[in-house]
């Protein structure tokens, strides 16, 4: 049979206390992967001694740049040959390079910037209305530490919450935001 | 809880006097931070303040602007034509471009001010880089609707998009009306998208903070954000990216639309400095209107004032200064070598631009843009008064509006075929131009009312980054990478 899990959800009044808190935990045999930060500015990692976290908006931004590129080089050499029959234009070149440059450009930037944006909403499950676990009050200039923990270690794990300064610590509640 | 600092209204801008602590934090918002709770409560007062009598007055007058200059005037244009337009041989182009490129210029302060100043992380752009990236939306939203209304046949718009009609041909992508397409909705698309981004922790604390529709409406933009680690790293690695990539957009969408001019070989447009001149021109009008835009919240959204300072009119003020010097630079050197090249047709429009009937036009640009900005604005007391700064603004955008009408329709009188020269008289755009400036400001007023104009947020961080240290006696402005 499994452990069952509970979710604590402690607030903190500022930075300090809160990376002091996250500390005192790993020592006490809490792993970093059981824990997560809530706060209402970006905290760093390294503020609160927290491991990097991973991100993958860089990479999809440079899919979308590829994608992008893919567009734009079908938009300024293929669709020239995909009429039934080819306009050639006075001495023109039929597929004259410096408005070629111009096409590639926007469409290589529009499919990076566009690929950004849906590379959040990706990473960070957006959008997201079900139930969440979190507290209004990070909005406010508290930190919110997220822990889980085993039934067992419920007890250990508040009474360390509380005595690194924690303001309050409850049993997280999904709520509707 | 109003904020009622009468320090922070006109505290000299320019100079220290003694550094004192206090002077320093009456200054500067970054080392004034009141507790974040205050703070949000005072973003939120400043969006949930029941709007006066004279709010609705002016959003009647400016519905009706709208929907009577813009939209109905638009109809009769559609029904009967361009005749009802002023353009005709040799004007085919006429206001409504005049206001496309306006339009694009203004919206390029908002670029200017969040990524630019993002990248080179000048901490004073923090309280204001949201109503500039609002007025890149909406007035590329005017740009878009003036460059339909030239189009005429507005309907026919599908036209353009990159895909295959009945007869299996596709656009032209080698033109440059459709590089005008590409790069305006390129970076419509990437503004737009720009604004947002920040915008998501600032609607999940209004979210906390409201009941209703209110709630419903920032609980569906907060699209769920709680503030977790990943989220912020997830954020903040996408709002880098975007600060660094939409510079070149944003370059590149003013340089194409003077390509429009700047490809064709006619006397006044054909320069090889086109380019960079029309990218500082929309600046020099961009940052104009930011700083009107500014001087107007500050003066009628309650809490404004402490988030809004005397400093960031002076740092505004500077940045301005040094545009206007800049354009004149361009100016000078667009209109030297022309001068010099002696082609008979160039001379003879040169001659037009300042001896013709609309010589007092050029004129005025030249005071508008040059004389008036560089007067004022290089006194620190004057850059740093609000209402005044405000005003030079104003005058920069009529001065960059009349450089855009003599480039546009009075350079296009003059050709080299002299049996077609005929002087522009606009007819229904000059309304229908009118409704434009009525609908970008509308739209602003409903937004202050929906969304925070403040970056709280981004205002906070700065303010934890911010610190006073001693250097021997004296106090000075110590900031923190947090990065």
């Amino acid at each position: 049979m499994t452990e069952s899990k509970v979710d604590l959800l402690a607030v903190f009044p500022d930075l300090e206390p809160a990376a002091n808190a996250i500390e005192h935990l790993r020592s006490i045999g809490v792993h970093d992967e059981c824990m997560n930060i809530i706060s209402g500015i970006p905290v760093t990692e390294a503020m609160l001694g927290r491991p990097s976290q991973w991100t993958n908006v860089p990479r999809i931004a440079m899919g979308g740049a590829i994608l992008g590129f893919g567009a734009g080089f079908f938009l300024a050499f293929i669709t020239p040959y995909l009429y039934p029959y080819p306009i050639k234009v006075s001495t023109q070149a039929f597929i004259p390079g410096p408005p070629t440059v111009v096409v590639l450009f926007e469409l290589t930037m529009l499919g990076m910037l566009l690929s950004t944006f849906l590379g959040v909403f990706l990473d960070s499950f957006f959008p997201n209305y079900r139930p969440m676990k979190y507290v209004p009050e990070v909005s406010d200039g508290k930190i919110a530490i997220l822990v889980e923990c085993s039934h067992v270690e419920e007890k250990k794990v508040t009474d360390a919450l509380k005595k690194m300064g924690a303001e309050s610590v409850n049993p997280a509640e999904a709520q509707h935001l | 809880m109003a904020y009622d600092k009468k320090h922070a209204e006109h505290a000299p801008a320019g100079r220290h006097n003694g550094h004192s602590e206090e002077h320093l934090r009456e200054k500067h918002l970054m080392l004034d931070p009141l507790p974040r709770g205050q703070m949000n409560d005072m973003v939120m007062e400043s969006m949930l303040e029941k709007p006066t009598w004279k709010y609705w007055l002016v959003v009647g007058i400016l519905s009706f602007i709208v929907v009577y200059f813009l939209f109905y005037k638009w109809s009769i244009l559609i029904m009967k034509g361009q005749g009802e337009a002023g353009v005709m041989r040799p004007d085919y182009w006429g206001i409504f471009l005049v206001n496309t490129v306006f339009w694009i210029g203004i919206s390029h302060a908002g670029t200017f001010i969040s990524a630019i100043l993002r990248v080179f992380r000048a901490e004073f752009r923090r309280p204001f880089t949201r109503a500039a990236e609002l007025m890149t939306t909406f007035g590329l939203v005017q740009a878009g609707f003036s460059i339909f209304m030239h189009m005429g046949r507005v309907w026919l718009a599908y036209w353009l998009m990159p895909y295959p009609n009945q007869r299996m041909l596709w656009p032209n992508l080698h033109s440059p009306l459709t590089w005008d397409l590409l790069a305006i909705t390129t970076y419509l698309l990437s503004s737009t998208m720009y604004l947002f981004l920040p915008l998501i922790p600032d609607v999940a604390m209004a979210r906390d903070r409201s009941t209703g529709w209110r709630k419903t409406f920032y609980k569906t933009l907060a699209l769920g954000f709680r503030g977790t680690e990943g989220e912020w790293t997830h954020l903040r690695n996408a709002m880098n990216i975007f600060a660094f990539a939409i510079i070149p957009v944003m370059f590149s969408v003013h340089t194409i639309v003077s390509w429009d001019f700047a490809a064709a070989t006619r006397p006044g447009w054909s320069s090889t400095i086109f380019g960079p001149y029309f990218i500082v021109g929309a600046l020099h009008s961009g940052m104009g209107a930011a700083i009107v835009v500014l001087a107007v919240i500050r003066g009628t959204m309650k809490h404004m004032k402490y988030f809004i300072r005397a400093e960031h009119f002076d740092a505004i003020g500077k940045l301005m200064l040094i545009i206007s010097m800049a354009w004149a630079y361009f100016f000078f050197n667009d209109y030297m070598v022309q001068w010099y090249g002696g082609d008979k047709w160039t001379q003879q429009l040169l001659h037009f631009h300042e001896a013709g009937p609309m010589g007092w036009m050029w004129f005025a640009m030249l005071i508008c843009n040059v004389a008036i900005p560089w007067a004022i604005l290089w006194n620190p007391k004057w850059r740093a008064t609000p209402w005044l700064v405000g005003t030079v603004g104003i005058i920069i955008n009529v001065g960059m509006w009349f450089e855009r009408y003599i480039i546009i329709p009075i350079s296009v009188t003059i050709n080299r075929m002299p049996f077609t020269w005929r002087l522009y008289e606009p007819g229904i755009e000059v309304p229908m131009g009118i409704g434009t400036v009525a609908l970008f400001i509308l739209l602003y007023m409903i937004a202050s009312k929906l969304i925070p104009l403040i970056p709280v947020w981004e205002v906070q961080e700065g303010q934890m980054a911010h610190e006073l240290k001693k250097f021997g006696r004296e106090t000075v402005v110590s900031v923190s990478e947090l990065e």
